[in-house]
């Protein structure tokens, strides 16, 4: 006895390699399993050069959700109509055979009726061609959640545009003085986190690259930062442009690059347009040597003119770049200073010192290419982009790196692909008049302008933007006002949490839940949302299936697998077989086949491409998905579990190498005037509601609508994830609860110290936070870690759900304070505002049964 | 014989908790106990505040106030330097716990393994076999895994740091990575004023 091994990893087993599923990344991992058959430790895998052979507090988690009691176990059908966030839904076992016909029977009729009438909610990250599952549903085009919207509404649309890619980082290998705005990377949240925490301590500890975080509450990347810039919620895009005022002011700018590989050199016309020559339409440029306009790529051009104004065919051009500095007169350190709180002489230092930082001029050799060493970057993700002119706001972050030359460049901002599909694929095409082809849509193809919609989030209308699913929120109670011809009632929730993840009127939300005719939900454990189902469909864990994936790797590529390490335990299946079943049983099959040859780009070696009539499996998918990348067979992935190396270079740096940016985004305008002359053309009644001055060819420094909320709602409210609950949902894990719920800052609704003391609210008091839209309750959290306007809610303390041992729930959801409606949506990007303004209240003084007390606020809308 | 110790890098620290879970993966340590953990404490008045990230984790002192009060023996050192308790020997009587300046130590009590870590009296099939090794009113701590360590691995805490905040090498080995980090960093001990010659060390 005494010899038998006590600790997990040094028992007698197996370790597998397998890869992560604790959120949408993909470490690598190797699981162990005892010689009883338990899986007893999860550990990273040291092979795969992007965690490592780290995991994060998630990844160590595996193993939990894997044996959570509470894990659906047979499929089930309620029993009980009535359908309320507290009614019991009385579910009862049933056999996949009843639960496929009785899901079957109930989509068919939807198919057969009108397709548009289901609202699809498809999230699985790793499985990501699910999400197109409703396009074979005879085209279903709806989307009811806000996943990609919420934190990249308005970031993903310009990383397609400026660098061709869905996500953008910091080059860690090189970059020396990297900005964090409002986003956790290298720290806390973001793309790979194991990873990219790796990556980042290593810069910072062995080469001491400088860390400026400025968001409004003290982060994890704002305690270990060499600075903290605390700043007023959504006016990230007023202090970008300050940064680009003083930048151009002190003449700091990279003229080499704007004028060889950015569109700056572009005159652009009273109307907004480029000039374009009347003779064959190319764009023109200002030659100053020759004074005199030119064609963009016309071989006698001897310098470019990013200044000043001529006239040109007729009318008054300006280089983009003149444009861009006229704006900027609007944007000095003061004024910029009085809307964000920074004080102005921390922008004049701050862009000074990243100007410097960036080394414009130098250069570094990497696989024999001489390419601009940039060592200083602008990163930013949810919280910094998050606002109603999310294209404008991410706009100016990428001009700020833009005018350092930057971009893609070692040390730079760098564009970050979503999946690159095969080893040897590239991710950039040349477009018009010398410039990089936007890619705006990087997670589906755009869906056409139709009239009457045939979307109920009116992704008819965002031909730039990510799907805005609250919008349901709002187009679902006035259907006659936005031209419905159909009414959806069927749902498919499919790993998702729409009414938890989606902002606005939880009422409206329940509303619709009560509505659908049908509800199917595809899951492990039970969530808020899809406990309103009527059937529901249990999946296999991580541990227990098969898929093959790599998803937003920042410096790495490859594919990693996922592989069965036990059977399963319980009656549950791969999504891929439920959704192929399905797909047969209402007569897509062939539709799906053909849609998901071309979404995982199984066209590119037509051996692989799913055939007619038939059925795959989770391994079926899997397989083509590892052949595709590199021509490796299923065992080889088996064996090595990833294909995984660091990112190419030719693909990772300047892959546009030849092609100009998009640093003026005309083709914003080009969109938005195709839409307005369908919309007039078509006379949809709604187009003069229609936000057009969202579509902007740069950003500019007009305030948010959040900002002009009666001035009763003095306080700004914003919530956030750390590493230990972002990218997914893990409350129901016992070890995440010990470390989130021992840590102060997941604790309660953190306000400032002297603000709260203004207020007379004390550690622990029940406060309450109101919205003109919603409220949420908690127990005040006194900090000094937080802008004194802003009171900061974590995403741990949201949850309302009773039915996990685990799970706390709290005093509310932070999406019930925010709107959903077209005002606050960026007509561009379709990006929600994720900044609330709020009052804050004392409810009472700390009360001593708190759970209980939140309990009775948890439904108050 | 090597001497075994951990140095910890707060400035790589992140606060991230990936250690305290690992623990609890590798050890299925019961609900309510952990053998590691990170602290963390703001420090300063808006706008000049940071917080601190402090992982704690059993000293393995050299003159070890849990061992020298053990009445039966229980906590021991092995021969390359790791605290460990007999749980045959231990008779609860909790010595340890008041004894550990560090807080360190903690008593297991019967209902943290039946409740289970989901809390509702069901023991998952990890905890099933993990639990044989914990005997109900005996005194836990961390192993520095001796296990793991003794197969040529480093602690389990060690090997999941994203950020390799953790170092766990030998101290007598003036070439480990420990050593230098040591020196090279001026690594401290916790509480070093109160002698009990820690073998975790700090560096900022």
């Amino acid at each position: 006895m005494k010899d038998r091994p006590v600790q997990n990893s040094v028992k007698p087993g197996r370790w597998v390699p397998s890869t992560c599923k604790m959120c949408l990344h993909s470490c690598s991992t190797l699981v162990h399993v005892t010689e009883e058959g338990v899986v007893n430790k999860v550990e990273g895998n040291p092979t795969n050069p992007s965690n490592n052979g780290k995991l994060c507090p998630k990844g160590n988690c595996a193993i939990m959700r894997l044996y959570d009691p509470h894990r659906i176990k047979t499929p089930l059908k309620r029993t009980k109509p009535r359908k309320g966030p507290n009614d019991d839904p009385g579910w009862v076992p049933i056999s996949w055979d009843e639960a496929f016909e009785i899901v079957a029977r109930e989509l068919k009729k939807t198919l057969e009726e009108d397709p548009r009438k289901l609202l699809p909610a498809i999230n699985d990250f790793q499985k990501l061609f699910l999400w197109a599952w409703p396009a074979a549903f005879g085209g279903n085009a709806n989307y009811f959640t806000v996943v990609g919207t919420y934190c990249g509404g308005g970031y993903h649309p310009m990383n397609g545009i400026v660098h061709s890619t869905f996500a953008a980082a910091n080059d860690y290998d090189y970059c020396e003085y990297w900005i964090n705005a409002g986003g956790g990377d290298g720290f806390s949240s973001h793309l790979h986190v194991a990873s990219q925490n790796y990556y980042m301590a290593k810069a910072r500890v062995e080469r001491g690259m400088r860390v400026i975080q400025v968001e409004p509450r003290l982060s994890i990347g704002g305690a270990k930062a060499d600075e903290w810039i605390p700043i007023k919620p959504a006016t990230d895009r007023h202090f970008a442009l300050g940064l680009c005022h003083v930048i151009v002011r002190e003449r700091l700018y990279d003229v080499e690059f704007l004028k060889r590989d950015t569109n700056a050199v572009y005159l652009v016309g009273p109307d907004g347009y480029f000039v374009r020559r009347g003779s064959d339409g190319k764009v023109l440029v200002w030659d100053p040597v020759d004074n005199k306009a030119k064609a963009w790529d016309d071989p006698t051009i001897k310098d470019f003119a990013l200044e000043g104004s001529y006239q040109v065919e007729g009318v008054k051009a300006r280089p983009a770049f003149q444009v861009f500095k006229d704006i900027l007169k609007d944007a000095t350190p003061e004024k910029v200073s009085s809307i964000t709180d920074i004080p102005a002489s921390t922008i004049e230092r701050i862009a000074t010192e990243f100007a410097k930082a960036a080394k414009i001029g130098a250069t570094i050799k990497v696989e024999g290419r001489t390419l601009p060493l940039r060592p200083a970057a602008f990163n930013y993700y949810r919280g910094a982009q998050g606002h109603k002119y999310g294209s404008m706001t991410n706009h100016a972050f990428k001009l700020v790196n833009m005018l350092v030359g930057n971009i893609d460049a070692p040390g730079g901002h760098i564009g970050v692909t979503l999946d690159d599909q095969t080893e040897d694929a590239g991710h950039v095409w040349p477009g018009e008049d010398g410039m990089l082809k936007p890619m705006p849509h990087q997670l589906h193809p755009e869906i056409p302008f139709a009239y009457p919609p045939n979307t109920t989030h009116l992704m008819d209308y965002f031909p730039l933007g990510v799907d805005p699913g609250h919008l349901n929120n709002l187009t679902l109670f006035e259907p006659e006002k936005f031209g419905f011809d159909f009414y959806p009632d069927t749902m498919l929730i499919c790993h998702s949490n729409p009414l938890w993840n989606m902002n606005g009127n939880q009422e409206r939300y329940f509303e619709i839940m009560r509505r659908m005719r049908f509800i199917v939900a595809i899951d492990i454990l039970f969530n808020e949302s899809n406990v309103w189902a009527d059937v529901i469909l249990p999946t296999l864990d991580t541990l227990e299936s098969w898929n093959m994936t790599m998803i937003e790797p920042p410096n790495t590529e490859g594919m990693c697998l996922r592989q069965p390490v036990i059977n399963p335990l319980y009656d549950c299946k791969s999504e891929e077989e439920i959704f192929w079943e399905i797909s047969e049983r209402i007569g897509i099959l062939d539709q799906w086949n053909e849609i998901v040859n071309f979404v995982c780009g199984f066209y590119k070696k037509p051996e692989l491409m799913l055939q007619p009539g038939k059925k795959y499996t989770d391994r079926d998918i899997a397989e083509r998905k590892g052949l595709l990348w590199n021509g490796k067979p299923l065992e080889w992935y088996m064996k090595h579990g990833h294909s995984v190396t660091k990112r190419q270079p030719k693909k990772w740096y300047r892959p546009w190498e030849g092609m100009r940016l998009h640093f003026y985004i005309e083709y914003i305008l080009q969109r938005r005037d195709e839409l307005k002359r369908k919309m007039e053309e078509a006379k949809v009644p709604f187009r003069n509601e229609w936000y057009w001055d969202d579509y902007q060819a740069l950003p500019d420094m007009r305030l948010d609508p959040v900002h002009s909320e009666p001035p009763e709602y003095d306080m700004y409210a914003i919530t956030f994830k750390d590493v230990q609950v972002n990218f997914s949902e893990n409350l129901s894990i016992p070890w995440i609860d010990d470390i989130v719920h021992k840590d102060p800052v997941h604790m309660g609704i953190l306000i400032n110290t002297g603000t709260a003391r203004k207020k007379g609210i004390e550690e622990g008091d029940l406060i309450q936070v109101i919205s003109p839209y919603g409220k949420l309750t908690g127990l005040a959290r006194l900090t000094e870690g937080v802008h004194p306007q802003t009171v900061a809610i974590s995403n741990a303390i949201t949850k309302w759900v009773d039915f996990h041992s685990v799970i706390r729930p709290g005093g509310g959801n932070f999406n019930r304070l925010l709107p959903a409606d077209l005002k606050n949506t960026d007509a561009n990007s379709g990006q929600m505002e994720t900044v609330a303004k709020v009052k804050v209240v004392k409810l009472r003084s700390r009360p001593e049964n708190a759970a209980e007390v939140l309990k009775q606020y948890r439904f108050v809308s | 014989m090597p001497r075994w110790g951990m140095v910890i890098d707060l400035k790589r620290c992140i606060g991230c908790n990936a250690c305290t879970v690992a623990c609890k993966q590798e050890n299925t340590t019961p609900d309510g106990i952990l053998w590691t953990k990170v602290v963390s404490e703001e420090i300063g008045i808006y706008p000049n505040v940071t917080r601190a990230y402090i992982p704690l984790i059993c000293n393995h002192c050299e003159d070890a106030p849990c061992e020298r009060v053990c009445p039966t023996k229980a906590t021991y050192h092995t021969d390359d330097g790791i605290v460990l308790v007999d749980e045959k020997k231990c008779i609860g009587c909790g010595a340890c716990v008041t004894a550990c300046p560090y807080k360190n130590r903690i008593k297991l009590h019967k209902e943290q393994l039946q409740r289970g870590l989901f809390k509702i009296g069901v023991l998952t099939p990890f905890e099933k076999q993990g639990y044989p090794r914990f005997v109900a009113g005996t005194a836990l701590k961390c192993t520095f895994c001796h296990e793991r360590v003794a197969n040529g691995l480093d602690p389990a805490c060690v090997v999941t740091c994203p950020t390799e905040a953790r170092v766990f090498g030998n101290l007598d080995d003036p070439s480990s990575k420990v050593r230098r980090l040591i020196q090279a960093r001026k690594g401290y001990q916790p509480l070093s004023h109160l002698n009990t010659r820690p073998k975790v060390f700090y560096v900022e």
